[in-house]
């Protein structure tokens, strides 16, 4: 072992506060095997072929380096001991500028500081390790979570770089939320429509092969991390084949029974073979074993008869559960409405005429139960419609935070009610209004100018109190001048707080991922890395990571797969570094206290061996669980107990 | 007879529980007695200190070091039983460590004496006398060994080739360190801990543990421990988790958690340290997510104004030996 100390003057930033001489007397005393050599200017061309010739020239294999920020030249001066054929991770480097001589104005205290943080230095570079990096082959194959609009063009953004996607939809159809909604904000474009060019390419695009859509179908194991992740799929027999079904229908109207439909909010029915709604992709009917006659024992097989393919049929489907191996993981499961049930005062549950959001976009559609009529409960169109902005949104008893769409959602409401009930009174009811953005403005000055609808601001959502009163309902409310009023409305829509999907939890457990206090995944960060789960190669987007409309969400698709695409790509290896934790199996008494504590969720727990792991590929090497573990058998590389306790006997001694 | 090698055995500040644990070897005493002659141990035999001193340096084979250095007595035996000794081994926590007498070391020697001497509820002393190296009294002067400014463990005044850890030492770890002593095989290396694991307590406990994340701590008279779950997991501070092992987990296996006496685990150097670290990782007082900092402080606050007494927990056998009150002199 040779170490030298090669010591920059940084033209004379360094040497007008340290006195490189002084400095190399005082270390020589405290090492005499310790060669030191002074530059110029380490980090310019010539500084850095100095140091490499030092290092060859003089046998050095450790070095340390007293120079500036390791955020500045690390990297620069691990090349040079790259090129001059030393392991890069036997190098220490000194901030003497920055730590020394740019906060230390006394000559003589800068001069002796330096000979501290040198002895620390040495004594720690004595010790390091010969790290070196790992490569692993990876899987570029990529899964997504949810076929919403998020899920759909981070897929088709992937596969149309060439990578195989697997797609795996809860629901029968893709598309997410807008697919059903008639039109959306900000430009009234049709929500299906707008999605179409997508679903289309996604199921018989030019990139359609390397596309895999799993419908009725949910992740239920996944193993192996960033690279190489093998995932359990459970599918959900749909009894028709996708592939042969032709979409003609002609099966639904035979079908004896009909239950509720659960894509309409149970608002109508449907029967037991069919379509979600007209215009379902995939164009394929499935069967609902839950209400069809022949799986209570009975024959009827009326839905095939009718089919006019051969086949289409498959009465003895069965639930399948399928293995792929990927690399990267997207989950983009979207979000729900919250229940308005838990405003009491507003009736909802209690008065048909009171619906939420969701509800109310299926009776706006023209594919929803009514086909897109707005009719009151006694079959009129409403001649008085109240509509509740956030409803349990921006309130500490409910939502704490803004759901960033019910404004803009309810002035789009606000917009097809006018067009297609023109005599219609409205009443916008909002605690506060928010519609940010170039275009978003346009449906709300279009309620503000419309001398047939009010905006009235209320204060605590308590205020309003709905109340049945004969074939209408009526509402307390504030009146805008400070005075409390009853009026009667044929209508009331509520725009609950949009809240994480049903499966949130269920799906965050399986991949380790956190959620925040809503209940939304945790990102990495919320403004730098929003579409980066702290699960290393698993991605996050739309609605699930956080309230927002489609732009967002298909912005944050792509951002993931742009992350994906970047990180890993076919035929190269993934370069693992080696400042990593590892666990010394043999002394592990398996007492779980690192299990929690990763914020990367890189440690498991090993049952029969009753020991825990670190996962390199997860490990980021932050050290939480080496200081956590109470045995002392957590390793940090490059930062173990012995370089850190050396370093501070240096600097203290 | 004086063909066996010796062995001795010496109490400095202790409270005698490591002889009791010699004894405690039952009928396999009878093998000690034959395989050494078992020369000095205040506790039990007459030997002298005189006798000690007209031995040859280096006379006895093997000493037995118990008790922490309290007074000018103990830090003279432990340089007499160095010197007397081919290999001295500091014996039991107070001797490794300091143990509970070390704790003394949180008060200076005159808060000490006040405490011991006047305040003490059973204390009758209506002259308030405290003891003094000298006394005269009309026959003479009485002579009391002076007590030191703090409590040291047995390496921090003398060299020592191994350490036997534990309060007291399991006998049957006593037996295996006899028996690697007298087989002849090549010892451990000069510093090394004998008579125990390279673990900790939880290696040996035989109680289910999940990820653990600790919400409210409790105390072993609030609740009836469930009898196969982690304790630490109930809110029980069990020191298990960051205590060499080699007892055998005896204090978790009667429902009792781990006060921590077999010391640090291998390579750990501050055992109060390591448990604060460990426990700080896992503490989960509910709700702090998304909280203010100074909320979170408070709540933390909270959490550790529940533990009784902070010192007395974490370094009640080590406190000695802690990097706290050593700012200087830390072994290299
Ligand atoms: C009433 C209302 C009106 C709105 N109107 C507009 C508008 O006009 N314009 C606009 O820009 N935005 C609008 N939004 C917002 C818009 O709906 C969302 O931004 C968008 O749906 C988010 O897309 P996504 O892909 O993240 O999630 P989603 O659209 O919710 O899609 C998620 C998909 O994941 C699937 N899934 C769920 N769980 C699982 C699971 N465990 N396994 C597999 N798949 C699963 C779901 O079935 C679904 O297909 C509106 C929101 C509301 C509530
Ligand atoms: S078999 Fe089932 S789905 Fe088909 S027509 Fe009969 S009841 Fe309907
Ligand atoms: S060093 Fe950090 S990232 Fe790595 S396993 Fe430990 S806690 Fe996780
Ligand atoms: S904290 Fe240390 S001893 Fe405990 S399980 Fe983890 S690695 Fe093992
Ligand atoms: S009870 Fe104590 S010794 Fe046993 S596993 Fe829990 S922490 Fe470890
Ligand atoms: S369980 Fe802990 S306190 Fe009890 S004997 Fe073992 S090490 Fe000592």
């Amino acid at each position: 072992m040779k170490v030298g100390v090669v010591f920059c003057k940084c033209g004379t930033a360094i040497t007008e506060k340290i006195d490189a001489d002084q400095v190399q007397q005082r270390l020589k005393k405290l090492y005499p095997d310790v060669d030191f050599v002074t530059v110029d200017l380490a980090c310019s061309e010539g500084g850095k072929e100095f140091v490499e010739a030092y290092l060859k020239d003089k046998g050095i294999d450790r070095m340390v380096i007293s120079a500036c920020s390791p955020r500045d030249h690390e990297n620069t001066f691990k090349g040079c001991m790259h090129r001059a054929g030393r392991n890069p991770y036997l190098m220490q480097m000194v901030n003497a500028r920055e730590q020394i001589a740019w906060v230390t104005a006394d000559k003589v205290a800068a001069t002796d500081k330096a000979v501290r943080y040198l002895d620390a230095a040495v004594r720690r570079v004595m010790l390091h390790d010969k790290l070196e990096s790992k490569q692993l082959d990876i899987c570029p194959d990529v899964l997504i979570i949810g076929a919403g609009p998020a899920g759909l063009k981070t897929a088709l953004t992937l596969a149309e770089s060439g990578r195989k996607v697997i797609i795996v939809e809860k629901t029968p159809v893709i598309g997410g939320m807008p697919v059903r909604y008639e039109d959306t904000f900000p430009k009234m474009e049709c929500g299906p429509c707008m999605l179409e060019p997508i679903m289309g390419d996604i199921l018989h695009g030019p990139h359609s092969a390397d596309i895999e859509l799993l419908t009725m179908a949910e992740v239920q194991g996944v193993v192996g991390s960033y690279g190489n992740f093998i995932v359990q799929i459970k599918q959900r027999p749909r009894y028709v084949d996708p592939h042969k079904c032709i979409g003609c229908g002609e099966c639904t109207a035979p079908c004896p029974v009909s239950t509720k439909n659960p894509f309409n909010y149970n608002l109508d029915e449907k029967k037991a073979v069919g379509f979600t709604f007209a215009g379902a992709l995939p164009n394929s009917v499935y069967i609902d074993p839950e209400a069809c006659v022949r799986f209570k024992g009975e024959s009827c097989q009326l839905c095939k008869d009718a089919c006019p393919v051969e086949g289409a049929f498959v009465f003895d489907d069965k639930e399948r559960v399928l293995e792929r191996n990927v690399g990267a993981i997207a989950v983009m499961i979207g979000s729900e409405v919250y229940d308005c049930s838990r405003i009491p005062n507003l009736g909802y549950g209690k008065f048909p005429e009171v619906y939420n959001s969701v509800e109310f976009e299926r009776i706006l559609s023209s594919t929803g139960p009514t086909s897109g009529e707005i009719k009151s409960r006694t079959g009129k169109p409403p001649e008085n419609v109240a509509i509740v902005h956030c409803v349990g949104s921006l309130d500490s008893k409910h939502k704490d935070y803004c759901s960033s769409v019910c404004c803009q959602a309810a002035f789009k409401f606000s917009h097809l009610i006018d067009k297609r009930v023109p005599t219609a009174k409205i009443t916008h009811f909002f605690k506060e209004l928010v519609v940010p953005g170039k275009e978003e403005f346009h449906l709300f000055h279009e309620a503000q100018n419309n001398t047939k609808t009010k905006l009235i601001r209320y204060g605590s959502i308590e205020e309003l109190k709905v109340s049945g009163s004969g074939e209408r309902i009526s509402m307390e409310h504030p009146n805008g001048k400070g005075a409390t009023e009853k009026t009667i409305f044929d209508m009331v829509v509520l725009c609950p707080a949009m809240i994480p999907a049903e499966d949130t939890a269920k799906v965050g457990k399986l991949l380790e991922l956190t959620q925040d206090k809503a209940g939304f995944f945790d990102e990495m960060h919320g403004r730098m890395d929003s579409s980066l789960s702290k699960v290393k190669g698993v991605c996050l987007a739309g609605t699930c990571q956080a309230p927002g409309d489609i732009q967002r969400s298909i912005n944050q698709g792509l951002a993931a797969a742009g992350t994906i695409l970047s990180g890993l790509v076919p035929g190269r290896k993934l370069e693992i570094d080696p400042i990593k934790a590892s666990v010394d199996a043999a002394r592990c008494s398996g007492c779980r206290v690192c299990n929690s504590v990763c914020p990367y969720k890189a440690i498991s727990f090993d049952p029969a061996k009753k020991i825990s792991h670190v996962n390199e590929v997860l490990c980021m090497g932050c050290g939480t669980c080496v200081a956590a573990c109470p045995v002392g058998v957590i390793k940090g590389n490059h930062f173990s107990n012995q370089e850190i306790m050396a370093e501070i006997d240096g600097v203290l001694s | 007879m004086g063909a066996k090698p010796k062995l001795s055995m010496y109490w400095a500040a202790s409270c005698g529980g490591c002889e009791i644990a010699l004894v405690n070897l039952n009928e396999k005493i009878l093998a000690v007695d034959a395989a050494f002659d078992f020369m000095f141990c205040p506790c039990l035999l007459d030997t002298k200190k005189k006798d000690i001193e007209a031995l040859p340096d280096g006379d006895i084979a093997i000493t037995l070091f118990n008790g922490s250095l309290r007074t000018e007595e103990n830090r003279e035996m432990a340089h007499l039983m160095r010197k007397k000794s081919k290999i001295l081994i500091a014996f039991g926590s107070c001797s490794s460590a300091g143990c509970v007498t070390a704790l003394g070391n949180l008060s200076p020697k005159g808060e000490n004496f006040k405490t011991i001497y006047l305040d003490s509820p059973s204390v009758d002393n209506p002259k308030g006398i405290i003891p003094t190296p000298h006394t005269t009294v009309p026959e003479g002067v009485l002579e009391l060994p002076a007590y030191l400014d703090r409590v040291k463990s047995l390496a921090q005044e003398v060299d020592v080739d191994y350490f036997i850890p534990g309060c007291p030492p399991e006998p049957h770890q006593i037996w295996s360190v006899i028996q690697a002593v007298t087989s002849g095989k090549p010892l451990p290396p000069k510093g090394s801990v004998l008579g125990g694991g390279t673990s900790s307590v939880c290696e040996e406990c035989s109680r289910t543990r999940g990820d653990k994340k600790i919400k409210e701590l409790r105390r072993t008279f609030d609740f009836k421990p469930e009898p196969d779950l982690c304790l630490l997991e109930q809110g029980l501070i069990c020191m298990g988790i960051a205590t060499r092992n080699g007892c055998g987990a005896l204090c978790p296996k009667v429902n009792m958690p781990c006060t921590g006496c077999y010391g640090p685990p291998e390579g750990v150097e501050d055992q109060g340290a390591k448990m604060i670290g460990a426990l700080g990782s896992i503490v989960d007082v509910e709700g702090l997510k998304e909280l203010k900092e100074e909320e979170i402080n408070t709540k933390v606050d909270e959490w550790i104004r529940s533990i009784p007494d902070l010192a007395g927990t974490f370094y009640k056998y080590t406190l000695a030996e802690s990097l706290l009150n050593q700012l200087k002199g830390r072994k290299k």
